[in-house]
């Protein structure tokens, strides 16, 4: 009697917990992110201030802040999926993750394939040297007699494949694109390459740390606004995040984070 | 700071050793099936088994990668973990037939006429008196593949897996100590591998048959 009882319970628990997370399907993207209680964002953990580890393995940095408050205000849990900067936006086209946050700059090639929330931050390039170097960088065209480096798929790549290396200014040998900031900023110290062209922002920090830099050049050429990265065409979403970036800017919580991770805004 | 640096890499190796338990005896399996059909199959299926090796040996491993991850989501949804571990898995099939291949063909042919002759059918000749000699034949040069898929499976990092190669990337960008992240990976990586091949050896001299080469 009591395992007939036993069994009686088990099949009733599991036909609630059944109905429970029934076949009502979602009417779009959002609601199925708040059906599920929680949002998967992707990010590059390699690009400090931004996005970046701690010795322990926490994510630490400006967007990893402000996610976690956007993720708050939509009231859904937050799941970091870290993966290889130039595999984000692949991941937001299959649906492999909800969204992206990796100081993505706006451009039009990359709003082809993706959507774009409003802009949370702005930034600007810079172009950074070895502290012997002895060359002149007056003009940005100036570095097209140099050996250059670049990230790969960011929208400085973009910018030097454009202005420089299509137009026959800077030979293809003479653009190195690496996979990462980092590894293209230790080259330039060990003098492979002549000038790294970055986001500012991430330059100072690197300047900062790796020492025997120095940053000649700083503006927007390539970069501008700062977005977070959403499905094609998912206007729910866009909608809600827009809303959430603007309170979050006339709050000031925004200039805080700045101040917090990068020292300025 | 120093112990917290190299244990975060290290948490990496559960992964490593994940996808190499998926990937080896996958490749294992399929690849003896089809070494047997190239053998011993009729010039059809052998034709097909050749194919097959040539193909995907011609393929690079991340290249599958992105393939099962990216291109064929619409119609299955694999995590980065299940599809790094069966790109390995197919990938390392095709080397591992080359491997059971030239061992199967290294068991004289007299030895299947033999048994033959005592009446023995073809399938049971193969189970009785050929593999049990080209197993243990297979075990050096399957050694090496075992290495090669152990570290291979470094590749599944750009999926964003948090194996070794990955925490030790995100780790040397955010402390700019490279040399001490990516030593700690290279280490990592030659114990596991070290081991391995200790093992493997010691299964190759316990398995021996006395008096054979």
């Amino acid at each position: 009697m009591k395992r007939f009882l036993a069994s009686t319970l088990l099949v009733i628990l599991i036909l609630a917990s059944l109905a429970a997370c029934g076949p009502q399907k979602a009417a779009n993207h959002l609601e199925a992110i708040k059906q599920a209680g929680t949002i998967k964002v992707g990010t590059s953990a390699d690009y400090p201030p931004f996005e970046s580890v701690d010795a322990n393995g926490n994510k630490i940095g400006f967007d990893i802040d402000l996610m976690s408050e956007v993720a708050n205000r939509l009231g859904v849990k937050l799941e970091w999926v870290d993966m290889p900067f130039d595999s984000l936006i692949a991941a937001v086209q299959e649906g492999k993750i909800d969204m992206a946050i990796s100081a993505f700059n706006y451009s039009e090639e990359r709003d082809q394939q993706i959507d774009f929330s409003e802009a949370y931050y702005t930034s600007e390039d810079s172009f950074m040297v070895a502290e012997g170097f002895t060359g002149q960088i007056s003009n940005p065209e100036d570095v097209a007699a140099y050996k250059v480096g670049v990230q790969t798929s960011t929208t400085q790549d973009s910018w030097l494949t454009d202005n420089l290396v299509t137009p026959g200014l800077l030979s293809e040998e003479n653009i190195f694109r690496y996979d990462r900031v980092d590894q293209a900023a230790m080259d330039l110290t060990a003098g492979r390459i002549d000038v790294l062209m970055s986001d500012y922002v991430p330059a100072q920090a690197l300047e900062k740390q790796l020492g025997g830099l120095k940053i000649v050049y700083h503006g927007v050429l390539s970069s501008g606004p700062v977005n977070m990265v959403i499905p094609e065409g998912d206007a729910e979403l866009k909608a809600e995040l827009d809303k959430i970036i603007q309170q979050l800017i006339d709050e000031g919580f925004i200039d805080e984070l700045a101040m917090k991770h990068i020292g300025a805004q | 700071m120093l112990v917290n640096f190299v244990s975060y890499i290290a948490q990496g190796t559960a992964i490593t050793l994940g996808v190499t338990a998926v990937a080896l005896p996958m490749g294992l399996v399929l690849g003896l099936l089809i070494a047997l059909v190239h053998v011993y199959g009729g010039r059809l299926a052998s034709g097909i088994a050749t194919y097959y090796s040539t193909i995907l040996r011609g393929i690079p491993p991340i290249v599958l990668l992105f393939i099962l991850y990216f291109v064929i989501s619409g119609a299955i949804n694999l995590s980065p973990f299940w599809a790094g571990s069966l790109s390995l898995g197919i990938i390392s099939s095709a080397y591992q037939l080359e491997i059971l291949r030239g061992a199967l063909l290294s068991v004289g042919s007299g030895q299947m006429m033999a048994a033959r002759a005592i009446g023995m059918s073809r399938l049971t000749a193969v189970r009785y008196i050929v593999l049990p000699q080209a197993l243990r034949l297979a075990i050096p040069p399957w050694s090496n593949e075992a290495a090669i898929v152990l570290k291979d499976s470094s590749l599944v990092y750009a999926l964003g897996v948090a194996e070794i190669l990955r925490r030790a990337q995100l780790l040397s960008a955010s402390t700019q100590r490279p040399f001490l992240a990516y030593g700690t990976a290279a280490a990592i990586y030659f114990l596991l591998v070290f081991a391995v091949n200790r093992l493997l050896d010691l299964l190759e001299r316990r398995t021996r048959i006395p008096s054979h080469p």
